[in-house]
């Protein structure tokens, strides 16, 4: 599997997509269930369209964010893709 | 009052082209006359999802020997459900996969019975084994998601190795390992099937570095056989909890085997709506929560956790559904499941074949056909 790096395009995987609908509670479902996302993680997810570079991503939370500590949005973000494509949730 | 059910387990049909010995559904079967139409599933549909279902998982029997299962996606997708098609495989040509998927068929869970031919097709009771060989590769090349079930059990346990490379070459997203499950048709073949400790012991190790090494590719579920756990499994989530079964007839059950406990009343979808099944069917109420436990369960700290384990199973191998699940280390009645062990790991078990030599042929009962 290739690592996460700037230019790949995370997209939620096959057989994945939001639930329609409910609100503030958005979730993720999946083959096996249902994933409540809030926050931070509803961000980085939503922007997961697979048109988007990873690189945009980052910087686009970033500017959501008013931060500049870039460094650690694109840490916490990659992170969190990982474990989501260890689970077959997200893709890149 | 509890929330409504995750998901809706649908049995469209008990119809299938084989014959798996470890086969969990019911020895006494839906006959394919009174089987639920178009129509009444829809309904079902309907209203799964208004008591706040997410998912269906549309299974059997053999789905796919419903002629209408297109239909049935569709009206499941129209509900907003998401779908799921648990299949064998048997009778998924490609013309019919493209018109399941363009219905808007989300996920197949496609089951083998082992990794090589010849032990698969003995287990099936039928030549089966290569269609689903291209069934899955033709799954692969679509864009949805794929899990790959294998049943595991004494006869093929030791060659986990080779099942997990098998399936690797068929590329699932998920791979989920399951140890058989004694109801159904496995219970009657239970001495051929229970695995040996050393066999389970083994066996963990295998799947462990295999999770390791496939990490990012393939996700790998491993359910263990519960006989050799210590305490039991939160059988369905906990009764009437999560999950609402509907047979082929259109009974509403909390779990695929909870009509071997007599006395249970079964309301039917064609008389009730799902609602009110959900909230007043005595069936769903029967094991519901924590109030009908009795000691050692009702005061031990793991009853939010397991729901004192499988109703039917403590059924099954103790005569009494209000009993704790015998496969619990805790449980009065544990003897039962020591003395299924101990003979599994006697010579009394039926051995597991030598490597390279013919299968044994224990004497298997085969699951039938309805009429
Ligand atoms: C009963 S089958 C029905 C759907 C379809 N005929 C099939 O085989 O996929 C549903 C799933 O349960 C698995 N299964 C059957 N009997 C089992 C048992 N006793 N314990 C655990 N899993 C079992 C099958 O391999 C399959 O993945
Ligand atoms: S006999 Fe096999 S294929 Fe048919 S329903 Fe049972 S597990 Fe599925
Ligand atoms: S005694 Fe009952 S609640 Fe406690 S672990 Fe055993 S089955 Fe679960």
């Amino acid at each position: 599997m290739p690592p996460l790096d700037e230019d790949s395009r995370p997209r939620l995987a096959a057989g994945c997509r939001w639930s329609e609908g409910r609100g503030a509670d958005r979730s993720v479902l999946s083959p096996e269930g249902a994933i409540l996302v809030k926050g931070t993680g509803r961000d980085i997810l939503e922007h997961c369209d697979g048109q988007h570079t990873f690189r945009e991503i980052v910087n686009a939370l970033a500017a959501l964010y008013t931060l500049t500590d870039v460094q650690r949005i694109r840490q916490e973000a990659a992170n969190f893709l990982e474990q989501l494509r260890e689970k077959r949730i997200v893709d890149f | 009052m509890s929330s409504g059910p995750l998901a809706l387990i649908a049995e469209l049909t008990h119809r299938c082209p084989l014959h798996c010995v470890y086969c969990s559904n019911p020895v006494e079967m839906q006959k394919s006359t009174s089987e639920l139409a178009t129509e009444e599933w829809q309904r079902v549909f309907d209203e799964a999802a208004t008591l706040g279902a997410l998912h269906v998982h549309l299974t059997g029997g053999e789905p796919l020997a419903r002629a209408d299962l297109t239909e049935l996606v569709a009206g499941a997708r129209a509900a907003r459900l998401y779908t799921n098609l648990i299949t064998s495989g048997i009778g998924l040509s490609e013309k019919r996969l493209d018109e399941l998927i363009a219905a808007g068929l989300e996920h197949i869970q496609l089951s083998f019975q082992d990794c090589r031919a010849d032990a698969a097709n003995l287990i099936a009771g039928a030549r089966s084994h290569r269609l689903k060989v291209e069934v899955a590769r033709s799954v692969r090349r679509r864009p949805l998601a794929f899990t790959m079930n294998i049943v595991v059990h004494r006869q093929n346990l030791d060659r986990l190795d080779e099942i997990i490379a098998f399936a690797e070459q068929l590329q699932p997203d998920r791979l989920e390992i399951a140890n058989v499950q004694y109801y159904g048709w496995a219970f009657p073949n239970r001495h051929a099937l229970l695995p040996t400790r050393p066999q389970v012991e083994r066996s963990l190790v295998i799947v462990q570095q295999a999770q390791e090494r496939l990490r990012g590719r393939m996700r790998i579920d491993y359910v263990l056989p519960d006989y050799y756990a210590r305490y039991p499994k939160a059988c369905m989530g906990g009764w009437g909890k999560r999950l609402l079964l509907v047979d082929p007839a259109g009974s509403a059950l909390p779990c695929h085997a909870a009509g071997v406990i007599p006395g249970m009343q079964f309301d039917n979808v064609r008389q009730k709506s799902l609602a009110w099944i959900w909230q007043q069917s005595s069936a769903f109420h029967q094991f519901r929560g924590l109030d009908w436990m009795g000691e050692p369960c009702r005061t031990c700290e793991r009853r939010s956790e397991d729901f004192g384990g499988c109703r039917c199973q403590a059924f099954l191998l103790t005569g009494d559904a209000q009993a704790t699940d015998p496969v619990c280390s805790l449980a009065p009645l544990h003897r039962i499941v020591e003395r299924e062990i101990e003979r599994s790991n006697s010579n009394a078990g039926n051995a597991p074949p030598e490597r390279d030599t013919a299968p044994p042929s224990p004497a298997w009962t085969y699951r039938i056909d309805p009429t």
